[in-house]
């Protein structure tokens, strides 16, 4: 028998294999068949956990398509957790045929920061030799996504402490994502010098780790229960009760994974919900940044978190002009690895998305999730529309006059 | 060996990408929402994903050739292992064949092919201002292919029928590789008595006489405004007899729906915040049409249903009537609330009674619940004498499943016994042939005769619908 808690092995029997998740998977949507629906995860993780069948290729590979972006648990009318049946899944498959490759990086590399740092710095000067390699597709396309990395991650830059610009109203940590900080360290800068001037005391842990999210799809639960460990204590050493973050993933797996770490007491939130709702921001003045602006919702935040109106209610005091995207809910194809092993799948995600997009005819697209931002702008890029896509931090830097 | 020569034949006919040849991928195409499939390992030979009807017509030749097995599936939200390969063979899955070729608006009709999903022809029909009427539970995944090989329906039944009625002409291939369009070729007329009915005979055939592969379907204007009542009853048999008061009153509702006290208890379980009243029956009345002819009936309704029921709400408020339609809409999957670690088995699940013995039948699956011991769950179209029972058993005891596999056998025969059908709208599939003399005596030979005509070799979805024992080759 696996070591797989009782109650994910239970969750086959909820399951009334309906169908309904048929609906809302994005992946689903694309590739129709049977195989990658999420009541077929649901299945096959009962086969796994059950020991009916064994973790083969076979078997990973089904359970590589997902993204993870929970639609089918949030619309299962039987409660079913999808998402975790797939990722405890994929920790049983990962134990069963092991990749040296893949242990090494997930295990060794990723959650120690300064291996992380010399890996994607390798990769930012290796950039100019890949790309031609990418694109006579003998390296895998996803790598082009990022596009050119900056040179210097947002850690570089910003400093332990930064206080509140007059009294400080609260005291907060700032949880510096992976995706943040090596692609959009402009973001970082904006994100605490956004608290700051409303009136954040804000903290920035040295010794993070990256949230684990990547480990815990990649079945390296364990490694990723260490690393959360380590950012809680990180966090508590420096007697931080509230945690911010701008990635809408680090925040989702935070909110997860530290109350399994011993009831913290630390509270997770993302951004918009510490802005709009713990400090009432919306109530201030903003000066109105003239642009024509949508919003785009990463699944980590809409359906791991249910938040969905306070970014919209950020944006409509800020911008000139709101407009409300069609499917604005629906995922844009950019969970993490997925792209990596199912690159035109993903793509065709996209491209839905930037079909909505267009639709709008928003100059701007906000989302708060940097995953989400890099996929975006990949698909603007190929169709060549016009629009910008920021975070939402970028344009609440613009309206308070901050220039980083 | 035969499965290596198909499998040759299926790549000529298919692109890589539109055959699925893991095994594991192969399982995933074992299951439907049956109780029954819950207990097999009904795994196909081959899938394949059509997308044309020389496609299917190559196919069936193969199949016919090799005397394997076909089964159309669509999304696999069935209840009878209907879409499943019960003796192996060749899986179809439509779902990715879903192109609503065209909206005649005009003649008020469509033309769709069968992976089509129900809610996404609605929401495209919107546009021209038409609907489909039938409106299943399952309409955010069900497929058109499906709903027309079972004849389904679903809450709105009441007041526009079962599929069939929509059904203006099919493209069937034949389980020779033939193709023929029924109801007329090139036909648009709405009307048409001309030759044999075969639209009919293939509607609700469950795939056994062929592969339907285009769908012509009457549409309707689309209603302008809704409105629902919710009455709350003290005594289960005031239920009932407010439905035929309505009905008397001269009043078609679009949808009537019951919760008997279990699925209250259920709902109420599930989700708190919900707070159905406390009661005997709850019933459900939806009224449809124009603004001004729906507050008449509605307040007809209220005032016809009011001298049997303790309390009655109206509104045609879009929040409110979500509110009231909330507690119907999770019962089927709340009835597991109702014993710890239980699951909700669909099985049993959609018997049909006359509407003079629906209180008698809900009273009497109740007696057989506790005769066998395991807790059921009561709603359903009571407005047409429709009733989802739902029992809730602990699937991990063998003893119980097979104590409910007894439970579900009597209430199949109270259906039988009481004048109704073993069932109403889901199908007879693999789970319900058994009764398919009892319910029809001679004219359940006459249906063998007829799939032993159009299907010699016995190919196409064996095992389904008939009584057990087909004439043909056996496979």
């Amino acid at each position: 028998m696996s070591e797989v808690p009782a109650v994910l092995q239970e969750y086959h029997l909820r399951c009334v294999r309906c169908g309904q998740c048929r609906s809302v998977c994005p992946v689903f949507k694309e590739i129709r068949t049977e195989t990658v629906s999420p009541r077929s995860k649901v299945f096959l993780a009962h086969l796994l956990f059950s020991g009916a069948i064994k973790a083969d290729d076979e078997a990973a590979s089904l359970l590589s398509h997902c993204l993870l972006c929970r639609a089918c648990t949030v619309e299962c009318p039987s409660a079913v957790p999808v998402h975790e049946l797939v990722t405890a899944a994929r920790a049983l498959a990962a134990k069963k045929s092991p990749s040296q490759l893949k242990k090494l990086f997930y295990n060794q590399i990723w959650p120690s920061p300064a291996r992380l740092s010399f890996s994607v710095s390798l990769f930012r000067h290796c950039q100019g030799l890949l790309e031609p390699a990418v694109s006579l597709n003998l390296l895998p396309p996803a790598l082009s996504l990022p596009g050119r990395l900056p040179r210097r991650p947002a850690r570089a830059s910003l400093p332990a402490h930064t206080p509140a610009s007059g009294k400080a109203k609260m005291r907060v940590g700032y949880f510096l994502g992976c995706a943040t900080n090596f692609l959009f360290p402009d973001t970082a800068r904006n994100t605490v010098a956004v608290l700051a001037r409303l009136g954040c005391e804000v903290v920035l842990p040295q010794d993070l780790k990256c949230c684990g999210l990547p480990q815990l799809a990649a079945g390296a639960e364990k490694t990723a229960a260490h690393m959360a460990a380590a950012n809680l204590e990180a966090f508590r050493r420096l007697g931080v009760k509230v945690v911010v973050s701008d990635c809408a993933s680090c925040t989702a797996t935070l909110k997860e994974s530290f109350p399994q770490n011993g009831g913290s007491g630390i509270k997770v939130c993302d951004l918009s919900e510490l802005l709009v709702n713990l400090m009432e921001v919306t109530k201030l003045d903003f000066k109105p940044v003239n642009k024509i602006v949508t919003y785009h919702d990463p699944c980590h935040l809409a359906n791991a978190q249910s938040i969905t109106a306070a970014p919209r209610n950020l944006l409509r005091r800020i911008c000139t002009e709101f407009r409300e995207m069609p499917g604005a809910a629906e995922c844009c194809g950019g969970g993490g690895a997925f792209v990596l092993h199912h690159y035109d799948t993903g793509m065709a995600i996209l491209d839905k998305k930037i079909s909505n997009l267009k639709k709008t005819g928003a100059e701007t697209a906000a989302t708060l999730c940097p995953n989400c931002i890099m996929q975006l702008r990949h698909g603007l890029l190929k169709h060549g529309a016009g629009i910008e896509v920021v975070s939402v931090v970028q344009l609440l830097a613009a309206s308070l006059g901050i220039t980083s | 060996m035969v499965i290596k020569k198909i499998n040759a034949g299926l790549k000529e006919i298919y692109p890589a990408g539109r055959m699925l040849t893991g095994s594991l991928e192969k399982r995933m195409y074992s299951y439907d929402s049956s109780f029954y499939a819950r207990f097999h390992n009904f795994i196909p030979d081959a899938v394949v994903l059509p997308r044309s009807t020389a496609e299917v017509s190559a196919t069936v030749k193969l199949a016919a050739e090799h005397g394997i097995p076909v089964v159309p599936r669509g999304a696999g939200s069935g209840e009878t292992c209907g879409c499943l390969a019960v003796r192996g063979g060749i899986v179809l899955d439509f779902s990715s064949w879903d192109t609503v070729e065209e909206v005649d608006t005009e003649n008020m009709q469509v033309f769709a092919r069968p992976g089509v999903v129900h809610y996404r022809l609605n929401e495209h029909l919107a546009g021209f201002g038409l609907f489909f009427p039938p409106d299943p539970g399952s309409t955010r995944m069900c497929t058109l292919g499906g709903m027309v090989a079972n004849n389904s329906s679903g809450l709105r039944a009441v007041k526009y029928g079962t599929t069939e009625q929509y059904v203006l002409g099919l493209e069937v291939v034949l389980p020779d590789g033939r193709i023929i369009e029924t109801g007329g070729v090139n036909c648009r007329a709405l009307k048409n008595v001309s030759g044999l009915n075969l639209t009919k005979l293939f509607v609700g055939s469950e795939g056994i006489l062929g592969v339907i592969t285009r769908i012509r379907l009457r549409v309707w204007p689309r209603p302008q405004a809704r409105g629902l009542a919710m009455a709350v009853f003290t005594d289960l048999e005031a239920a009932p007899a407010a439905v035929l008061d309505v009905y008397q009153a001269g009043i078609l509702p679009s949808g009537i729906e019951i919760l008997d006290s279990s699925a209250i208890h259920a709902v109420n379980l599930y989700n708190p915040a919900i707070n159905l009243p406390d009661a005997e029956a709850i019933l459900i009345f939806e009224v449809n049409g124009n603004p001004a002819g729906v507050a008449w009936e509605g307040q007809k309704i209220v005032g016809i249903v009011e001298k049997r029921a303790s309390r009655v709400e109206w509104s045609t408020a879009p929040e409110r009537m979500a509110e009231l339609w909330r507690g119907r809409s999770v019962v089927a999957v709340a009835a597991a609330r109702l014993r710890p670690g239980g699951s909700r088995i669909f099985a049993g699940e959609d018997i049909s009674v006359p509407l003079n013995r629906v209180t008698e039948a809900l009273r009497r699956i109740k007696e057989l619940g506790r005769q066998y011991a395991i807790t059921v769950v009561n709603y359903g179209h009571i407005g047409d004498g429709n009733i989802h029972t739902a029992p809730v058993i602990n699937l991990d005891n063998p003893e119980e499943v097979a104590r409910a596999n007894a439970l579900v056998d009597a209430i199949h025969r109270l259906a039988i016994e009481l004048g109704g059908s073993t069932t109403g709208e889901h199908g007879v599939g693999a789970v319900r042939n058994q009764y398919a003399v009892d319910e029809h005596g001679t004219a359940a030979e006459i249906m063998r005769q007829i799939k032993a005509t159009l299907d010699p070799k016995n190919i196409m979805n064996p095992g389904k619908l008939l009584p057990p024992g087909e004439v043909g080759t056996i496979v």
